[in-house]
């Protein structure tokens, strides 16, 4: 496996601090590589309801995850102070790519990076819709130019 | 993106069972994404201890993951039980990766698919080794 470059903190445009919790280590005392999942799905939502103005309970279009992906590069494991970088790398009319690195302690390189592909649609019929303007005007504000 | 569409349960050599729960659904009524990723791990890791008999706290080389992948074509729910199949693909000198599906019951084709990179670290030096002869033959057995 070719080692990338590390990404880091001024890759990113948005950031939320997470405590990791006692049942995000595994049996090897580290963060279980699926909860950065966890991780992912919760500092997109928050930034969607924060900046968005996304109301999760009442919205009639949502955003449904079609494809999610990360790399590892090193470990963090609870009691770790967790700060998830997000930006976003493709604004489309209905899909929109987020970018999430995953930062420890203070760290000024991402332990681990990721993506996380969300397709807006109506919730009632599940066909895909333009991205509502509050929460498109929310993603073009931490959009970069097309990354790897 | 498409080639899924192609995969059958029948094209993975080794399958499991995975109850779903009432809690893996998510507020919108379909099971969180984070619980198809957990699926994922869950049969690689039911591969790693049954068909290549590794032992997870003792051998002198373990698998970390180092990249993972979940495309959701089709949303599963609680209470469905889902079907998981595994096969080898690119298998390195260090790093084999996995190719996953899920299927609901009742499902032809994938209800989502990805795959996992394992590598073998080794236990003391924890750097990547080669992937020992007798797993490899095991894994080259369920590509």
């Amino acid at each position: 496996m070719a080692l990338q470059k590390p990404e880091t903190r001024d890759d990113y445009r948005y950031f939320l601090s997470l405590q990791s919790r006692w049942m995000d280590n595994d049996l090897y005392g580290h963060v279980n590589n699926v909860t950065y999942y966890s991780y992912f799905d919760t500092v997109v939502n928050y930034f969607l309801i924060e900046k968005g103005g996304l109301d999760i309970h009442k919205a009639d279009k949502i955003g449904v995850v079609v494809e999610s992906h990360c790399n590892y590069s090193r470990s963090v494991a609870y009691p770790d102070l967790i700060d998830c970088g997000l930006r976003v790398g493709h604004l489309g009319n209905s899909s929109v790519r987020y970018e999430v690195g995953i930062f420890r302690n203070g760290e000024p390189d991402a332990s681990a990076a990721g993506y996380f592909v969300h397709v807006f649609v109506e919730r009632e019929s599940n066909q895909p819709v333009p991205i509502p303007k509050p929460v498109r005007d929310a993603l073009s504000a931490i959009t970069v130019a097309a990354s790897a | 993106m498409s080639g899924y569409l192609d995969w059958r349960i029948t094209d993975f050599p080794f399958q499991t069972d995975i109850p779903t729960r009432w809690g893996d659904n998510d507020m919108l009524g379909h099971l969180n994404n984070v619980v198809y990723n957990r699926m994922i791990e869950t049969i690689v890791v039911r591969f790693t201890m049954g068909p290549l008999k590794i032992d997870w706290k003792q051998d002198p080389c373990y698998p970390l993951v180092v990249e993972s992948l979940c495309r959701f074509h089709r949303p599963l729910s609680f209470p469905d039980t889902i079907t998981a199949g595994l096969r080898a693909g690119r298998l390195g000198s260090t790093s084999v990766t996995y190719e996953i599906a899920l299927f609901g019951q009742g499902d032809d084709v994938p209800a989502s698919s990805g795959h996992f990179v394992h590598v073998f670290i080794d236990r003391d030096t924890h750097k990547a080794v080669s992937i020992p002869d007798p797993i490899r033959t095991l894994i080259e057995t369920h590509a």
